[in-house]
């Protein structure tokens, strides 16, 4: 039973930090600053998402710089830049990965 | 075939590689799960009630562990935060939609399904089947996420861990960042987000490094965006 209180409490609270500016909290209550903020939002997400899975490596012992995810990282950015393309990325990205891991290892 | 149900389906493909990264994380997810004692039926409970990635895993682990249950509460809200600004994003598009279907978007939105439906506006701002496609690609991620949760549970990590199919994630995030870096007030708040992502994620506990990280970068572009303006009325006269 505590297992369902517990994670059922996580759920409801999920669903309102989730669906907080789209249910709960009108936009019109909101000050204008937040509108403005809605175009920087996606670019700021995304590229805090991505920078540092492209630096690190995680392991047991916290954040370690990876050169070869880097290497790998920062090509396959090129390539997305040049094409466009998430799949021609992830091949792009995953292929050099492997790759490098490999001569390195 | 309604031009609305192909928005759903367009959406539910634009998912698929997205999905590739999704898998091992669910399958770890499902592991720790099992690992934390959970039963079956708490196990699907567990992936379909909510959807949080790195929060489930922290809330599943401390549970485990056998935290306060107010520590194991906090520890998943705070991870999540971030999501309250997807749902300022999203606001335009699901606007003039019912209650229950913000609600419901609220529930199955994914950082992905976020990620690939903001490229897609990006690209057509005014397509009205929007709701449809990120509903699409929100549910067929979700659901291979829940499915993957579970054969995790049942048969541990069945994708060696060498092949980094993780690394699709950063990936499919930077092809989709893309489209939203027109302008240079937009370039400055991804690279202030991304440099302070960097610098703060490894520091800061809980993730809260990624939130401080994103408002950072919002901050630096609205900022950016001052100027920009100035630099725009100047340029009319």
């Amino acid at each position: 039973m505590y297992f369902y209180l517990v994670f059922g409490i996580i759920a409801v609270l999920f669903i309102f930090v989730k669906g907080m500016f789209l249910c709960f909290i009108p936009q019109s209550k909101l000050p204008q600053v937040f509108e403005r903020s809605f175009r920087y939002i996606p670019p700021a997400v995304l590229a805090a998402l991505v920078a540092p899975s492209i630096l690190y490596t995680r392991s047991a012992g916290g954040f370690d710089i990876s050169p070869v995810k880097i290497a790998a990282g920062t090509i396959a950015f090129g390539v997305a830049l040049k094409t466009r393309s998430i799949l021609a990325t992830i091949a792009a990205g995953m292929i050099l990965l492997w790759l490098l891991t490999y001569l390195a290892g | 075939m309604s031009e609305e149900k192909q928005e759903f389906l367009r959406g539910a493909r634009s998912g698929v590689p997205l999905i590739i990264g999704v898998i091992p994380f669910a399958l770890v997810l499902g592991l720790a799960a099992r690992e934390a004692g959970l039963t079956t039926l708490q196990g699907v409970f567990f992936s379909t009630a909510m959807l949080g990635g790195t929060a489930q895993l922290a809330a599943v682990q401390l549970y485990g562990a056998g935290a306060s249950a107010l520590v194991i509460v906090a520890t998943a809200i705070i991870i999540n935060l971030r999501y309250s600004m997807y749902s300022l994003s999203l606001y335009p598009i699901l606007e003039g939609r019912s209650f229950a279907e913000r609600l419901f978007a609220g529930y199955c939105v994914s950082d992905q399904s976020f990620a690939i439906t903001m490229a897609e506006y990006e690209v057509a701002p005014d397509n009205p089947f929007l709701p449809a496609f990120f509903l699409g690609a929100s549910l067929s991620i979700f659901s291979v996420w829940i499915f993957s949760i579970l054969i995790g549970y049942k048969l541990g990590t069945v994708i060696p861990a060498e092949l980094s199919l993780d690394f699709t994630i950063p990936l499919v995030f930077m092809s989709l960042l893309i489209p939203h870096l027109k302008g240079w007030d937009r370039q400055v708040s991804a690279v202030v987000g991304g440099v302070a992502a960097v610098v703060l994620v490894p520091c800061l506990p809980l993730q809260s490094g990624l939130l401080a990280a994103i408002i950072a970068g919002i901050g630096a572009g609205m900022v950016s965006s001052f100027f920009k303006k100035k630099e725009n009325s100047e340029g009319e006269e």
